[in-house]
């Protein structure tokens, strides 16, 4: 019970019950007070028009006559609910066996005198006939009273079968919802318990709890692939960055015994700090808080400038750049986040071909996106792998002995990701390309 | 010069001054905010170094206030935020230049140099000459001994960085913050293979004499004479 009184669902299953029966509750006392006022205009109309029909009579003959008629209608046959007294102006009953005083004129409650029950309590209607005489025409409010207590009867036993109903819904109510939600509950439970893989279960009937529960799932299943990715980003950097220490502090050890092996040390040293410089360039673009600083960005400006800018480079390496850049392309974003990657791509070309490899760099568009990409004309990288290689620390077979920590491309998807754009990895036939592609912002 | 140094971390701070005082410089060190606007604003420095973490007053609170005097000493901020929305917040709150830690020294040093020693107006200037190399900004012509040397945008944006700091060193990453507006380092040396062409356009017809020296491990520095 203690868990009911703290439970919302129980909560709100008795609260919605108690609304109902003082709804209930409340029209029925609106029912009771418009139909007992309705059965007493009823009664006192019927009065009036017996009192009427008997002064009728009076006023074609005298008043032998209406006694007559008051003691046919007292002995009649018929079941008459009304009770008759005809006083003359002294205040003397002259008529009728209605045993009260004389009353004033008019509607009103009057006592009488029950010849078996003794003093009564009725309803009377009094109208003045000529010579004096009053006539009283009345009917014991016992009838009305029984009406009432009728009414009040039957309310008050719906009104209780009302109560028992909404409680036993109320319990069946709470106790759905308290297990509906017990099943999300008992998920996290486990979840917390160190269970990741389990998972709200979701019925047939698609319901708020259902939509929930999913909505539930679907972050489990995110948070879940974050969690891996957290682990395989951390046994790589560990991994990843044992070979770099390891090799300064050979180098370290050389120093004082072998020429230039300080700088080669500080060299190593700048190369784990540049590491490191990576990865937290990335988390940083991951963390997905830059996109507040972004503005519009002119894409053929940047692109046209990073293209000439390495184009010497490449004449130096014995490659060539060739670029074809479209007009007026402007995207939403930070410039040397996308410069950024641009030249990540570019380095790698650079790195990864042999001389007299053609490199181009392409911008075009259409009406929703900017298309940069950088395709050349080198070895490639196995189709298998394409996928592959975005990811931290991937290097392909043929790259472990060059520079390059593996994670240039990772800042590339990372970067588009941010920009809410996409990374294609394809075959250039022969060589490398990949295509970014970015939400562009319409040339205004 | 004199400089005043603002770092609460002892190794840092010990690094930095040895390395000063070994270039001629002197160097004054406090460890916390308070003590750091202080100082500058009690004594005339060349240039500053403020840590951007410091105890007692955050070091771009030190910099507004400073800069709230007014108090227009060139100021380097030294930080281990190096974040692209922590490097704008810096340069909004006044500092004349940023360096992320960790750091070479030679870069600390030369970019000391180069905010220490910039005068004010040449900024404004529209021409500039170091000995017989003369560099017009407003007609984008640079000639030497009076004959034009054509130039590409960014072999002429290189060469007025090294005659603005004409004697002086000018880093990689100097050039690439200022000529291409890069805060990180491409694997590709960019500046590397610009310069080579700045320097035989430069040295071609005219002797090959080579204004511009390599300074290992450090930069590059255009001979003030030229």
């Amino acid at each position: 019970m203690r868990r009911a009184k703290a439970s919302a669902a129980y909560r709100i299953a008795f609260t919605y019950s108690t609304a109902f029966t003082l709804a209930i509750l409340l029209l029925g006392i609106a029912i009771y007070i418009a139909a007992d006022a309705q059965f007493r205009r009823q009664q006192d109309a019927a009065l009036v028009d017996e009192a009427t029909a008997l002064a009728h009579e009076f006023n074609e003959g005298d008043l032998p006559e209406i006694r007559r008629a008051i003691a046919r209608r007292e002995g009649g046959n018929t079941i008459n609910v009304y009770g008759y007294a005809m006083f003359d102006r002294n205040g003397h009953r002259v008529g009728g066996g209605l045993n009260a005083r004389k009353p004033p004129a008019g509607l009103q409650d009057i006592v009488f005198v029950d010849p078996v029950e003794g003093a009564d309590r009725a309803r009377a209607y009094a109208t003045d006939l000529t010579g004096g005489f009053r006539l009283v025409v009345a009917r014991d409010s016992e009838s009305m009273d029984g009406i009432d207590r009728t009414i009040v009867l039957i309310f008050g036993g719906a009104f209780v079968l009302v109560i028992g109903l909404s409680v036993i819904g109320a319990l069946l109510l709470g106790g759905y919802l308290q297990r509906r939600l017990d099943g999300i509950s008992g998920v996290a439970r486990a979840i917390m318990a160190g269970d990741m893989a389990q998972r709200v279960p979701i019925s047939q009937r698609r319901d708020e709890f259902d939509a929930v529960g999913s909505a539930l799932n679907t972050m489990l299943d995110r948070i879940g692939q974050l969690m891996d990715n957290l682990r395989q980003v951390s046994s790589d950097v560990a991994h990843d960055l044992r070979t770099p220490l390891l090799r300064l502090r050979n180098q370290l050890e050389q120093v004082g015994r072998v020429e230039g092996a300080a700088e080669r040390a500080i060299e190593q040293g700048d190369a784990v700090l540049a590491l490191f410089a990576a990865l937290l360039r990335i988390a940083e673009v991951e963390g997905g808080a830059l996109a507040r600083g972004f503005v519009v960005t002119d894409l053929t400006l940047l692109v046209t400038e990073i293209a000439e800018s390495y184009a010497p480079a490449f004449a130096d390496g014995g490659r060539t750049l060739c670029w074809s850049i479209a007009p007026g392309i402007k995207v939403l974003g930070d410039r040397e986040l996308i410069a950024q990657a641009l030249i990540n791509l570019l380095d790698n070309a650079l790195l990864h071909t042999p001389a007299r490899t053609q490199v181009t760099v392409s911008l075009g568009g259409d009406a929703h996106a900017a298309t940069v990409s950088v395709a050349d004309t080198g070895p490639g990288v196995p189709p298998g792998d394409h996928a592959r290689i975005l990811n931290r620390f991937a290097r392909g077979e043929a790259s472990r002995t060059t520079p390059g920590n593996g994670l240039g491309l990772s800042l590339v998807a990372a970067v588009t990701a941010a920009h809410g754009g996409t990374v294609a990895v394809t075959d250039n036939a022969p060589g490398l390309r990949v295509t970014l592609r970015l939400p562009r912002v319409s040339a205004a | 010069m004199h400089i005043l140094l603002a770092e609460d971390d002892t190794e840092t701070a010990r690094f930095i001054a040895e390395g000063l005082t070994a270039l001629g410089h002197k160097v004054t060190q406090v460890a916390t905010g308070p003590l750091a606007l202080q100082a500058a604003s009690d004594a005339t420095f060349d240039a500053v170094i403020l840590d951007r973490m410091l105890p007692g007053l955050d070091g771009l609170e030190v910099l507004r206030d400073l800069r709230a005097i007014p108090n227009r000493v060139p100021v380097l901020v030294l930080t281990a935020l190096g974040g692209i929305a922590d490097r704008v917040d810096g340069l909004d709150a006044g500092a004349d230049d940023y360096l992320v830690k960790p750091f070479a020294f030679v870069e600390l040093a030369a970019r000391l140099n180069a905010l220490a020693r910039r005068v004010p107006g040449p900024e404004q200037a529209t021409r500039i000459e170091v000995g017989e190399i003369a560099l017009d900004l407003l007609r984008r012509e640079v000639t030497r001994c009076g004959k034009p040397v054509h130039l590409q945008p960014r072999e002429f944006a290189l060469l007025e960085q090294l005659m603005r700091h004409a004697g002086r060193v000018v880093t990689r990453t100097m050039f690439l913050e200022r000529v291409w507006g890069f805060h990180f380092d491409p694997q590709t040396n960019i500046v590397e293979s610009h310069l080579s062409r700045l320097r035989t356009k430069l040295r071609e017809g005219f002797g090959g004499d080579d204004p511009i020296e390599t300074i290992r491990g450090s930069g590059y520095r255009m001979r003030a004479d030229a």
